[in-house]
């Protein structure tokens, strides 16, 4: 009896805490390890420098390389000295145009057209005129940048609008068939820094990317060239950020069909640190190598830029005498060229090379058959008139013609006009340094030097409807010259 | 011994084997505590006042054996750096005893789903904000000197040179990284170049990734805290008024002078933080 009290009693003290117990807990909870990242072992990402690159046998060629700073461009002059330096160590000049009226002036003379994330756009004219640079075999250098987009602060709606340089760039080079997309790159497993900073290791085969193993873009667009070659290419890992997605037809760079205009979605690879890292040093070496690398078809369309050594000869044919009026002609001549860097020395024997100013009448032809023969010029006494291939004929009186031939031992302009008088109106004319009222068409200009014979009875005609006239220049400034 | 005595010794016999322990037993099982689960509320950037704040009330979850899971309630665009990963860190202590849950209500963004990562279950609403994994900052000027201002290194004015800087935050990224891999292991069903594009999912494709667990509310979180703490019947408390907080206000954001919060911090710094807009942008 006492014994099953026990029990009782002990169940009446066990049982109100079992009930609490189950009305509460059912079971006692296992807790996973709790892992935390390894805090310690997280390190800083290093770049992978190069050494400065030694460049022991650079290769020295003239050369003046155009930098665009006319169209509100966003970079400043210190950040792109990395390519300036390896331009100025091939023996090339940089010019920074700053006036974009006077592109096409500079454009005759310059090896390259070099342009940096520009926010305004070029004007038609301008397209036009580095149309037709990039079609003589002048190079053309355009960097766009992701970074560097003018952010605009919209007062009515509140928001902030990014203008990216691509509107500037793509209508310049709509002609050359490559499209900077407004974008950038990015590649969130592999990368230098941050994901913006992308790998490329993948290069189209072109001069430009000889040496290269690797090289890293900061922040770029990518660009598509259906018919050019895309030079930098990266992984499938390298994304787009309008989708996302990988294109390998797109990359960093691009070349266009013809090799003459080169496009890079990037330009902070230039800038310090990060002109050292990977292959980036070989890359601006190469397109420095590039920009000088310009075999620009010189033509008259380029005057004053169109002889290739500092002295010219001038040579007047044996009709024209030195009469203070034509020394007077010759010296405005000679200030103008020297603007350009030429100096001008006066011959009295047809030069047999080098640069060479011809000066002569319609009598005085026959003297000048070797300079007059390769232009199918028919040129007799009794006619009124002279016959040039693809001009037709041409009267005599009031009219001066130039005639442009380009050498390996030098070239040569042939002045020739119906008299003295006449020819002295055409060297006035080219001492304003251009050749605006002249009507050229490739290597041969004919231009109003007066009125007279039969010029005065068609004065109602415009005869500068054909062919391209070169407007004038803002103002001239001294450069030197072009290299051959 | 008569019947009336017979009787009180039988009620005596009962009173004393069965009813006094009974009491006794009542007594002893009321000392029994009932679950408690606890809620964290974060309705703020995470920054030096709110992450104090906080780790109070997880200090006072974990020494206290009532409280039996906890749940952390989000509406929070996340914060600056340091002060996260010391939540995190102090999150992970609690984590280690008691099942944490996470609801999350408006937004668990960038350093609030650090935090998150660090919990057992991620519960959100079909379109609270989740995500904007990373990490963000402003780079600081390339260093110039000021014919005013004496200091003595290149770097003593702004910190750090700007690469310096750009591959820290990486650095910090990638320690964001592990600390979502680690907590949400297999159950991220995207890859990491997902994971680290920083965007802000809605609740319901957040679950669809991997991101979070489940659609659900506050309630749901609280059961399955209870579940995985194996209670039943428990009860809910704030843990901000048990741990003694004060309500001090002391504001992390921009405030207009017309009175508006900005959605950027006011300070310069390292920050997990969702910011919806560019600067300049309302």
């Amino acid at each position: 009896m006492k014994k099953n009290m026990l029990w009782i009693a002990l169940a009446a003290l066990i049982i109100p805490s079992l009930a609490r117990g189950l009305l509460f807990y059912r079971g006692v909870p296992q807790r996973p390890e709790i892992a935390t990242p390894d805090y310690q072992a997280l390190t800083v990402s290093q770049p992978p420098l190069k050494a400065q690159q030694v460049d022991e046998d650079i290769k020295q060629v003239s050369g003046i390389i155009l930098f665009d700073f006319a169209h509100a461009n966003q970079y400043q002059s210190a950040e792109v000295q990395s390519l300036k330096e390896a331009i100025e160590k091939r023996g090339g000049q940089v010019e920074v145009n700053t006036d974009s009226t006077l592109l096409e002036y500079k454009l005759k003379y310059a090896s390259a057209y070099v342009v940096i994330s520009p926010s305004l756009s070029n004007t038609e004219n301008e397209i036009r005129v580095v149309k037709e640079y990039v079609e003589r075999g002048g190079r053309l250098l355009v960097f766009a940048d992701a970074t560097r987009g003018l952010l605009n602060y919209d007062f009515f709606s509140g928001s902030v609008v990014n203008y990216a340089d691509t509107n500037a760039v793509n209508p310049l080079l709509a002609p050359f068939d490559i499209t900077v997309n407004n974008d950038y790159l990015y590649n969130v497993d592999e990368h230098e820094g941050n994901f913006r900073n992308v790998f490329f290791d993948d290069f189209g085969k072109d001069e430009l990317t000889f040496g290269l193993k690797q090289v890293v873009l900061y922040g770029t667009h990518s660009l598509k060239s259906p018919s050019g070659l895309i030079l930098l290419r990266g992984t499938e890992s390298t994304l787009s950020s309008v989708d996302d997605a990988h294109d390998p037809d797109e990359g960093g760079a691009a070349l266009s069909e013809n090799g003459n205009v080169l496009v890079l979605g990037d330009f902070t690879f230039l800038t310090s640190p990060y002109q050292n890292v990977a292959d980036n040093a070989t890359l601006i070496a190469n397109l420095a190598d590039f920009a000088m690398g310009s075999k620009q078809t010189i033509s008259l369309a380029n005057f004053p830029y169109i002889f290739t050594q500092s002295v010219v000869q001038v040579y007047p044919a044996s009709d024209i005498q030195l009469t203070a009026e034509t020394i007077a002609a010759i010296s405005g001549l000679q200030t103008s060229l020297q603007y350009v860097g030429n100096s001008i020395k006066i011959v009295n024997e047809v030069p047999r090379d080098g640069d060479t100013l011809i000066l002569g009448t319609f009598a005085s032809s026959a003297d000048l058959l070797k300079f007059i023969d390769p232009f199918n010029i028919s040129m007799d006494e009794s006619s009124e008139t002279i016959t040039i291939k693809n001009f037709g004929d041409v009267g005599r009186a009031g009219n001066g013609i130039l005639l442009f031939e380009k050498n390996k031992d030098g070239n040569t302009l042939t002045l020739l006009a119906d008299t003295p008088e006449d020819l002295l109106s055409l060297l006035a004319t080219l001492t304003s340094g251009s050749l605006y009222g002249c009507v050229l068409q490739d290597d041969i200009g004919i231009c109003s030097v007066g009125y007279g014979g039969s010029y005065s009875e068609d004065t109602g005609e415009d005869t500068a409807t054909e062919g391209t006239a070169t407007p004038e220049p803002a103002s001239t400034e001294v450069t030197p010259t072009p290299s051959g | 011994m008569n019947q009336n005595d017979l009787k009180w010794e039988h009620i005596r016999i009962w009173l004393l084997w069965l009813a006094l322990p009974l009491v006794i037993g009542i007594l002893i099982a009321s000392a029994i505590p009932q679950p408690v689960i606890g809620i964290i509320r974060l309705d703020d950037a995470i920054y030096a006042s709110t992450a104090r704040d906080m780790i109070t009330q997880i200090n006072y979850a974990i020494d206290h054996p009532e409280i039996r899971a906890v749940v952390l309630a989000f509406d929070s665009p996340g914060g600056t750096v340091v002060d996260t990963e010391a939540v995190y860190m102090e999150l992970a202590r609690l984590r280690a005893k008691k099942p944490v849950i996470t609801a999350v209500n408006g937004m668990a963004a960038s350093g609030a789903y650090y935090l998150s990562a660090n919990t057992d279950y991620i519960y959100a609403k079909p379109t609270s904000l989740v995500g904007n994994i990373g990490v963000i900052g402003y780079l600081p000027p390339s260093p110039f000197i000021f014919e005013e201002i004496i200091s003595t290194g290149p770097y003593k004015l702004w910190g750090s040179p700007r690469d310096s800087d750009m591959r820290q935050i990486d650095m910090i990224k990638e320690g964001f990284f592990q600390a979502v891999m680690l907590g949400r292991g297999d159950r991220v069903k995207v890859g990491p170049e997902v994971v680290l594009s920083g965007q802000i999912w809605i609740g319901s494709e957040a679950v669809r990734i991997g991101i979070a667990d489940a659609l659900g509310t506050e309630t749901d979180a609280f059961n399955k805290a209870a579940e995985l703490a194996k209670v039943k019947n428990y009860k809910t408390v704030d843990l901000r008024s048990l741990s003694g907080i004060a309500d001090v206000y002391s504001p992390f954001f921009i405030q207009s002078p017309d009175g508006a919060t900005l959605p950027y911090p006011a300070d310069a710094g390292l920050y997990m933080l969702f910011i919806p807009q560019l600067p300049g942008q309302k």
